[in-house]
């Protein structure tokens, strides 16, 4: 990640934006819409002129609009800290009422309802383990196991998520991972609510989570979701003005590290493989070789990076809460990327998060693309069935 | 209800690319000048009234015939990445964002020459360049954001000019949309007296005509790069290899250099300086034998001006921040300053001066600039402003007007002319020069709708003689009251 300057609030950011441009040249939003409010320095200049007086609700809808991907707080001259500036604009338009006046109200409802984006009851959250026919009572919240498999919200509620999270438990298994879940004590990490505007409600969750893994006794935490890695590894001591004591893995670095040790077999798996890096596990986390090595150690597969990777990846368009505001820019901004996929010459595309993995997913069938869109955790284990057959 | 549209017929021609919203429009009102809206409102209407963002130049063409009829004021921008109100209007009318024609649209070989959309940034397209094993000749130091059309418009000197030459060189052909609507070609397609030729477009600020497409000459990628970085106590010695070294083959690629001032500026502002001294950055490409060649005659100038050698990590740390100069704003939070061609021979002179200026005025000053061709550099000279404290910013401008007088004593004219260099346009351009132009201007655009106001004449409020004299009276009110205004 590019060094920032210290954050120096909201206004006094904006005043120090000089408008270059440099990142509206990479911001996803800006790309599909057009219009200059849709950039990062459009929405400097909401910052530094709207919050004087009332904010019209276009305005607002341009704040969320911006999908958090960080790509313009890489590309800043002025070193801001964007992305705690985005998120200081949406904590205060959030006290301003924001989230009524745009659709926002119902993710708001379902988080503090349900603890996760969809509102489904947290039973839900053990459809997965239900599905693939694992035992839940000897999987979930059992003390004294080494790591916490965190699932994720999207993992563990959407049907295009249980596959990964079944791919992790059966790889973590296979490898003699000593793993626990939190079953349906698990919360949503609180990614959500701190992209609403939300920080109180975000540390809230963030000491709940905390308590539930302390209660187990792990020292480490595995996740495949990167948005939820992102927040126990790099947030979570913010929100809580404490260190975790947790060990944070991303389940790409754990892949890697258990490959490298030998401790999960590989038959030769012939594809030729494109990469798509999360904003929230590279840019955001600085996790961009964990994967690529874990795709490089499947026998037989080539690996063909697109135009723009790691530092300079495309955004899929599945962050920072667009979907509930304006679904039809996500699909523009998936795809663009889905456009430099099918560029590569690949037939797979795999990314290791499941919410990169829906968005995609959508893209490229709403677009004709030939191209199927992977978890890396599911080509591992299609790697390693393969090798069991 | 919605209000009806003023130009309807815009609207059906481009559907969602056009825009009369009071919201969408706020947003194009502003270069990367801060301009407290009270002052701005003195110079003209800056809002535009309408935005469109056409794709095509059959697009182009079919809003600049609408424009023509009814005389409607069209302001085209880009990436509006210069300072001088290039691309603000000064009559409200029609803003024409060119940004969504962006693209390579083909590499030709056998000629070394690639043919683009005028909205592509320059830091895209030598991406896309490189990736099949070409370049291009030089780009701008806002290359991130900076568009191929943008820059041309402008004079177009920057990072590889001192080697290549300016960029109106490296246009082999363009598409031009004219005020009334033509798509034409340039050079040759006009023959009329004023015929539109590339060296007559480049430059012009987008007063004359649109361009759609540019052929630009490209080259293949460098087999080798070399990156360079020698501290010198003084300007002089700076100065002196500097010279020497950009009339020496193997010509440099790249020659940056900075004041003492900068690095001064650069730590206040929170960021690393190389060093402590005036920074001279040398870069060479080419074949491995010429970057070996211009090492040692860096070496060989470093020993003669006696210029420390920095480390290769800092002169390659110095190559990546190329593009990072406005980090200087952390420390403003706002900048003023003036950007000017200058005979790298007078450098030392224009530093001392400058530096001069900065203890009368009590107020840092920083100084950087690049060497663009044998004996002549681009300075920029930056000073910290808060727009926010109305009274200090007033006071604070009349100072770019002391900063272009140096320039002007040392042989010195302003970069880039917009709206306000215009009460410096008899140093910009001789008598001649500023005839023709404007010549050409009534040929093109008989009826001024493109970019009006800017380039060939001051507006009323920047009237050379009364602005003269109001900017020194505020640069004698402030060096009175610099200990207050601090």
């Amino acid at each position: 990640m590019t060094p920032t300057a210290p954050y120096t609030g909201l206004e006094a950011e904006a005043r120090i934006c000089a408008h270059c441009g440099y990142c509206q040249a990479v911001c996803p939003t800006y790309a599909a819409i057009g219009w200059e409010s849709a950039g990062p320095r459009g929405r400097m200049t909401i910052a530094a002129e709207a919050f004087r007086g009332g904010l019209a609700d276009e305005a607002a809808q341009r704040i969320y609009e911006c999908t958090l991907c960080g790509h313009c707080r890489e590309a800043c001259a002025t070193r801001i800290d964007t992305l705690a500036a985005w998120l200081e604009a949406r904590r205060r338009l959030a006290d301003r009422g924001a989230l009524e006046r745009l659709p926002l109200g119902r993710l708001r409802d379902n988080l503090r309802q349900a603890h996760n984006v969809t509102g489904d009851p947290t039973e839900n959250r053990l459809i997965w383990q239900e599905d693939a026919g694992l035992p839940s009572a000897r999987l979930n919240g059992r003390p004294g196991a080494a790591v916490v498999y965190f699932v994720g919200c999207v993992t563990g509620l959407y049907g295009q998520g249980r596959s990964i999270a079944q791919a992790a438990a059966e790889l973590f298994g296979r490898a003699g991972v000593d793993f626990t879940t939190l079953g349906s004590e698990e919360w949503c990490c609180g990614f959500p609510y701190l992209g609403l505007g939300l920080p109180d409600e975000a540390a809230a969750v963030a000491r709940h989570n905390l308590a539930a893994v302390q209660s187990l006794g792990a020292r480490m935490i595995v996740t495949t979701c990167p948005s939820c890695f992102h927040m126990w590894r790099d947030v979570y001591p913010g929100l809580l003005a404490a260190p975790t004591g947790l060990e944070v893995w991303h389940a790409s670095e754990l892949l890697a590290r258990l490959l490298g040790e030998g401790r999960l077999g590989l038959a030769p798996h012939p594809a030729r493989v494109t990469y798509h890096d999360p904003c929230d596990l590279g840019r955001n986390s600085g996790v961009y070789d964990a994967p690529r090595a874990v795709l490089r150690a499947i026998p037989g597969l080539e690996l063909v990076e697109m135009a723009d990777a790691r530092e300079n990846a495309l955004c899929c368009g599945g962050g920072g809460n667009l979907e509930a505001v304006n679904p039809a820019l996500v699909a523009e901004i998936a795809a663009r990327r889905i456009a430099q996929a099918v560029e590569t010459g690949a037939t797979l595309l795999v990314t290791p998060c499941q919410q990169c993995k829906r968005t995609l997913a959508t893209a490229a069938r709403k677009t004709r693309a030939r191209l199927k869109v992977l978890d890396l955790g599911e080509i591992v284990r299609q790697a390693m069935d393969a090798q069991a057959g | 209800m919605s209000t009806p549209l003023t130009h309807p017929p815009l609207a059906e021609l481009l559907g969602d690319r056009y825009t009369e919203s009071p919201f969408e429009r706020s947003f194009y009102g502003r270069d990367l000048a801060v301009v407290p809206p009270r002052l701005a409102a003195l110079v003209g209407q800056t809002t535009p009234d309408a935005v469109a963002r056409p794709r095509t130049a059959e697009e182009v063409s079919a809003i600049l015939r609408y424009a023509t009829g009814r005389k409607l004021a069209v302001t085209p921008r880009a990436a509006a990445t210069t300072a001088f109100w290039n691309t603000v209007p000064l009559s409200g009318g029609l803003t024409l964002d060119l940004t969504a024609m962006a693209g390579l649209i083909e590499i030709h070989k056998a000629r070394l020459t690639a043919t683009v959309l005028p909205g592509t940034r320059w830091a895209d397209l030598d991406r896309t360049l490189q990736r099949r094993g070409f370049t291009v000749l030089s780009y701008p130091t806002s290359a991130p954001a900076a568009t191929v059309g943008g820059w041309l418009c402008m004079e177009g000197y920057g990072i590889g000019s001192l080697k290549y030459g300016g960029l109106e060189g490296h246009v082999c052909g363009l598409e031009v949309v004219l005020a009334d609507g033509r798509i034409t070609h340039a050079p040759g397609a006009l023959e009329a007296p004023g015929a539109l030729q590339v060296t007559g477009f480049a430059g012009s600020e987008g007063t004359l005509g649109i361009v759609t497409r540019a052929e630009l000459v490209i080259r293949c990628t460098p087999a080798a790069i070399g990156h360079h970085l020698l501290a010198f106590t003084d300007m002089a010695a700076l100065a002196g290899a500097a010279a020497k070294l950009a009339a020496t083959t193997p010509t440099p690629f790249y020659a940056h250099f900075a004041t003492q001032s900068y690095g001064w500026f650069l730590r206040r502002a929170g960021f690393a300086s190389a060093a402590d001294g005036a920074l001279l950055a040398i870069t060479y490409d080419g074949e491995p034998d010429e970057v070996m060649l211009g090492a040692r005659n860096v070496k060989q100038e470093a020993a003669r001006w006696d210029g420390e050698t920095l480390p290769e990590t800092l002169a390659v740390r110095e190559w990546e921040e190329r593009f990072l100069a406005l980090r200087l704003k952390r420390a403003g939070p706002g900048v003023l300053g003036a950007e000017s061609w200058l005979p790298v021979a007078r450098l030392a002179e224009y530093a001392a001066d400058v530096a001069k200026l900065s203890v009368r005025q009590n107020l840092p000053i920083a100084t950087y600039g690049t060497v663009v061709a044998p004996g002549q550099a681009t300075v920029m000279s930056l000073y910290g402003c808060d727009e926010a404290r109305p009274l200090p910013y007033l006071l604070a401008l009349s100072l770019t007007k002391k900063l272009y007088d140096i320039a002007f004593r040392h042989g010195g004219r302003p970069y880039g002319i917009g709206v306000w260099n215009t009460p410096y346009l008899s140093h910009a351009l001789s008598a001649d020069e500023l005839a023709t132009r404007r010549a050409r201007k009534r040929t093109l655009d008989p009826l001024n709708i493109l970019n009006p106001g800017k380039v060939y004449a001051p507006p009323r409020l920047l009237w050379p003689p009364t602005f003269k004299l109001g900017m020194d009276a505020l640069a004698g009110l402030r060096r009175m009251g610099r200990g207050w205004l601090r």
